[in-house]
C-alpha cells in the first residue's frame, strides 16, 4: 500500500495513474472482444485498440475465415523438444497431430543444444552409482528457485522438477535416448544433476523425440509459418490459426487444441532490445537464426499474458568469435564440477567458476579483455566420459590447445606464465583445504587438482542465449490471459514460455522444462473434446 | 529511312500481336483450326528454311514446316524419368526467351499443356503457372544459378520436375537429386573437406535434411551452415558471386 502513495519518477501521483489505468483496461476488454470478431465491430463500435499488425492488409478489421483449408485436431507451432514431446503425447490421446516448423530443418534450438538434461534421479541411478552424493527434487526446486532470484513462479518449478525423472526414464526407454556415464554439476545447482546425451549434442534428444511423434503418427510440416492465431473474442477458444508456405496463406481449423512451442527471441535484435536495451546487435548469439519470437506477439495479440521478457540470458562459454555453442563450448559448463578453472587475460582466475550464468557472464565482460579461457586437465576430460576423438576434432580446429606443461599452455594462450601456474596452485590448494578464498567457491571432494599434465585450455566468451520470459502458463499449461483467465483450447511450453526460469537459468534445465512441459501441453490438449 | 524503321516495327508489332492471338485463340478452340495452330504449322520455317545449320553433326537431314519435322524421329518424352533429354533440351536453351512457347506447344487454361500433333499433356497449367514457367524456364536457359547448369547438362523441367510441370512453390524430393548425384554417402565423400572433416555439408548435424534447404534451382543458392557458422570458408554452385 505505501508504493501507491509514493510519487511516480515523472511526478504523477501513482494512484490516480493505476486507477485511470484500469478504466484503460476495462474499455480495452470491451474493445477486444469485438475487435477480433467477425465484423462485430459495426455494432460495437469505438474502435480504440486494434490488435493486428500495423499496415497489414487486416490491419482495420481482420474478418475470420469463411472457409478453412484443412481440420486439424492438434496444431503444435515448433519442432524442438517441447513441440516433439506434445506431438508425442497428443498422439498418445488419440488426436492427429500437424507440427508446423517455419525453418526448412527440424529442431530449432533443441537439436544443437548442448544435450544436457536436468533430473534430481532417474531409473538407473546414475548419481548413485558414481558416489556423487545426494539430490531430491525439493533440492532442485530450491537451486532453480534461487538460480532465478526467485522471480520463478514457484507452482511451475514444482512441476518441472517433480516430473524430471519421469520425463527422463521416458525418454530412455521409448525413445532410447543414451546418456554418458558422467553427471557433471553445473554453475548455480547444489548437486550432481547433468545428464548428457552421449552424442554430447541435443540431437541425441530431438531424434529419439521425433521417431516417437512420428512412430505415433505425428507429421512434422517445415517450412510452414503462422502468421496469425483465429479467436473471436475474448472469451472464445482458439479457433485456429492462418500459415503461409510457398508464400500461400491458408487456414487451418483446429478441431482440440492449439501447442505453441516456438522458442524464445534471441535472434531477434529489436525484440530483444525492446526489453532488455543492453543487448545491442553487436552482442554474439547461440541461437538459430529462426528464433525470432513472433509467436509470442500472435499470442499477445489474442489477450495472452506475457511475463518478464527483459529476462534474458547469455551462455558465458561460447566460441568468441561467431558465439556459437559448439561441442568444445559445453566443457567449460560441465567441467566446472570437477575442478576445472577460468583465467583471464592476465592469468588469473575471476570468478567462482560455480556462479550462475548471468554472474559469470558479467565478470567476463568486465575483465576487460576477450576472451577468457578455461584450464583443465586429462584428468577432468576423463570425468567428464568425453570421447577422445572429440577432443581431438576440438584441437584440429582449434578450439582447444593441449600441451604437456602449463607454462607451454600460458605461450599458446599468450598469457603471463607465472601468473597461470601461481593461480592453478593456488586453486589446487583450496581444493586441498576444502575453501576457496579468493571467489569462495563451494569445493567439493569431487573437484581433481590440476596437477598431472597433459593440459588443456578453451576460449570462451558470453553469446545470447535464452529467454527466460515468455507467455504465462499455469500447470496444466494452458496461456493465461491479461485477465488471469485461462485462454481456451491454447497451450504453451518450453522457451515460449515466462515464469519457469525466473530471472536466470540454470543449466541443463531448458531441456527438463521442454520436455515435462511439452508432454503436459500434448496431453491435455489431445485431451481437449473436438470442436462440435 | 524513318518509313523503314516504321514498316519494321509494324510487322515486327503484327507479328507479335499474331502470335499472341494464337495463345489466346488457344482458350476459344472451336473453329476448325485456331490462328495459334495456324502459326504453328509454319511454325520452324519462318526462320529456319534451311534446318541444316542447325542440325548437329551427322544428323540426318530433316523435312518439315513445324516441330513435327522433329517429333516423327524425337518422340516427346512422357517418362518423366530424371535423365538428361539432349534433343529437348538443346531445342529449348535455342529458344528460351526468343521465341513463344505457343510456336511449338499447345496450352488451354487449366486442362492441358500438350504438343503440337500430339495426344500427350504434361499437366494443367494456369494462366499464372503458364507465366511462372515461361520466367522459370528463360532462367533454366540463361541464369547464374543451378537450373542453368542442369540446362547445359541436358537436364529440362521434367528432369527434376518428373511428369508433370511443377507449379509454385513445388519443390524436389531429395530421392530425385540422388538418382543422379548420390548416393549420399558418395556425394559425402566428394564434399568432405580436406581441413576439417566434420565440416561436411552433405553429413550435417542437422541430420537428414532437404538438399533444397541450400540448393535452390531458380533461385541463389546458399550453404545453410553459414547462418550460425559465420567464418566457414563454404562455398556453394548457384550460390552468390565471391
Amino acid at each position: 500500500m505505501k508504493k501507491r502513495e509514493r510519487k511516480g519518477e515523472s511526478g504523477h501521483d501513482l494512484k490516480a495513474t493505476e486507477s485511470t489505468m484500469i478504466s484503460t483496461l476495462v474499455s480495452r476488454r470491451s474493445v477486444l472482444k469485438g475487435a477480433i470478431g467477425l465484423g462485430v465491430l459495426a455494432s460495437t463500435g469505438g474502435l480504440a485498440m486494434n490488435l493486428a499488425s500495423p499496415g497489414s492488409a487486416g490491419a482495420a478489421v481482420r474478418q475470420l475465415p469463411k472457409k478453412w483449408g484443412e481440420v486439424i485436431d492438434v496444431v503444435i507451432i515448433g519442432s524442438g523438444f517441447a513441440g516433439l514431446a506434445a506431438a508425442a503425447m497428443a498422439e498418445g490421446q488419440g488426436a492427429k497431430v500437424v507440427i508446423l516448423e517455419k525453418m526448412p530443418t527440424y529442431g530449432g534450438n533443441s537439436i544443437i543444444n548442448g544435450g544436457a538434461m536436468n533430473s534430481w534421479d532417474d531409473e538407473y541411478h546414475l548419481r548413485k552409482k558414481l558416489n556423487l552424493g545426494d539430490d531430491s527434487w525439493e533440492l532442485f526446486k530450491q537451486d532453480t528457485l534461487k538460480g532465478g532470484d526467485f522471480y520463478n513462479y514457484p507452482e511451475l518449478v514444482e512441476i518441472m522438477v517433480k516430473n524430471a525423472p519421469d520425463a527422463l526414464d521416458w525418454l530412455m526407454d521409448e525413445g532410447g535416448v543414451k546418456v554418458r556415464n558422467t553427471l557433471p554439476r553445473m554453475g548455480g545447482h547444489s548437486a550432481y544433476r547433468t545428464f548428457m546425451a552421449v552424442e554430447g549434442v541435443g540431437r541425441g534428444i530431438t531424434e529419439p523425440l521425433k521417431r516417437i511423434a512420428e512412430k505415433r503418427g505425428a507429421k512434422i510440416r517445415l517450412g510452414t509459418q503462422v502468421s496469425w492465431i483465429w479467436r473471436k473474442d475474448a472469451d472464445s477458444p482458439v479457433l485456429g490459426v492462418e500459415v503461409i508456405k510457398n508464400k500461400k496463406k491458408s487456414n487451418i481449423k483446429i478441431e482440440r487444441a492449439l501447442v505453441l512451442a516456438s522458442g524464445g527471441f534471441s535472434r531477434d535484435v529489436k525484440m530483444r532490445m525492446t526489453f532488455n536495451p543492453s543487448l545491442v546487435p553487436e552482442y554474439n548469439c547461440t541461437n538459430q537464426p529462426g528464433a525470432t519470437g513472433e509467436m509470442i506477439r500472435y499470442a499477445q495479440a489474442i489477450g495472452a499474458e506475457a511475463i518478464q521478457l527483459a529476462f534474458i540470458q547469455l551462455y558465458p562459454c561460447a566460441e568468441p568469435e561467431t558465439g556459437v555453442l559448439d561441442t568444445p563450448a559445453v566443457y567449460p559448463y560441465t567441467g566446472t564440477g570437477y575442478g576445472l578453472i577460468y583465467v583471464n587475460k592476465t592469468g588469473k582466475r575471476f570468478v567462482s567458476e560455480l556462479e550462475r550464468r548471468d554472474v559469470v557472464s558479467n565478470t567476463q565482460i568486465k575483465s576487460g579483455s576477450k576472451p577468457t579461457y578455461s584450464i583443465f586437465s586429462e584428468q577432468i576430460i576423463q570425468k567428464l566420459a568425453v570421447p577422445k576423438e572429440e577432443i581431438e576434432k576440438g584441437m584440429a580446429k582449434g578450439r582447444i590447445w593441449k600441451t604437456d606443461t602449463i607454462g607451454e599452455l600460458a605461450g599458446k594462450l599468450g598469457i603471463p606464465a607465472d601468473a597461470l601456474q601461481e593461480t592453478i596452485k593456488r586453486h589446487n590448494e583450496f581444493i586441498e583445504g576444502g575453501k576457496d578464498l579468493d571467489f569462495n567457491k563451494p569445493i567439493t571432494k569431487n573437484m581433481l587438482p590440476i596437477v598431472n599434465g597433459p593440459f588443456y585450455a578453451i576460449a570462451q566468451w558470453p553469446s545470447i542465449h535464452h529467454c527466460m520470459g515468455g507467455l504465462r502458463i499455469n500447470t496444466s499449461a494452458q496461456v493465461i490471459d491479461i485477465w488471469g483467465k485461462t485462454i481456451p483450447r491454447l497451450y504453451a511450453a518450453g522457451e515460449v514460455c515466462g515464469g519457469v526460469q525466473g530471472s536466470n537459468r540454470l543449466g541443463g534445465n531448458a531441456t527438463t522444462d521442454c520436455v515435462v512441459f511439452g508432454r503436459i501441453a500434448g496431453t491435455n490438449a489431445g485431451k481437449e473434446k473436438p470442436v462440435a | 529511312m524513318k518509313k523503314t524503321v516504321l514498316i519494321i516495327t509494324m510487322s515486327a508489332f503484327f507479328s507479335l500481336a499474331y502470335l499472341l492471338a494464337g495463345n489466346i485463340a488457344l482458350e476459344a478452340a472451336k473453329p476448325a483450326e485456331s490462328k495459334g495452330a495456324a502459326a504453328r504449322r509454319e511454325s520452324c520455317v519462318t526462320c529456319h528454311s534451311d534446318f541444316a545449320p542447325v542440325l548437329p553433326k551427322g544428323h540426318p537431314a530433316a523435312a518439315g514446316k513445324d516441330i513435327g519435322a522433329c517429333t516423327t524421329c524425337h518422340q516427346p518424352d512422357v517418362s518423366g524419368k530424371a535423365a538428361p533429354n539432349a534433343f529437348s533440351a538443346r531445342l529449348h536453351r535455342d529458344h528460351e526467351g526468343k521465341t513463344d512457347c505457343a510456336l511449338c506447344h499447345t496450352w488451354v487454361h487449366d486442362k492441358s499443356f500438350g504438343l503440337m500433333g500430339q495426344k500427350l499433356s504434361w499437366g494443367k497449367p494456369s494462366k499464372e503457372d503458364m507465366d511462372l514457367l515461361k520466367k522459370v524456364s528463360v532462367s533454366w536457359a540463361t541464369s547464374t544459378y543451378i537450373d542453368a547448369e542442369h540446362g547445359k547438362k541436358n537436364v529440362t523441367c521434367m528432369g527434376c520436375h518428373g511428369k508433370v510441370l511443377p507449379v509454385e512453390g513445388d519443390s524436389v524430393e531429395n530421392s530425385r537429386c540422388l538418382d543422379c548425384h548420390g548416393p549420399m554417402d558418395q556425394l559425402a565423400n566428394k564434399s568432405e573437406p580436406k581441413d576439417f572433416k566434420d565440416r561436411n555439408p552433405h553429413k550435417s548435424h542437422l541430420g537428414d535434411i532437404a538438399c533444397t534447404v541450400c540448393h535452390k534451382s531458380h533461385t541463389e543458392s546458399n550453404v545453410y551452415c553459414l547462418g550460425c557458422h559465420r567464418t566457414f570458408q563454404m562455398k556453394i554452385p548457384g550460390g552468390p558471386k565471391q
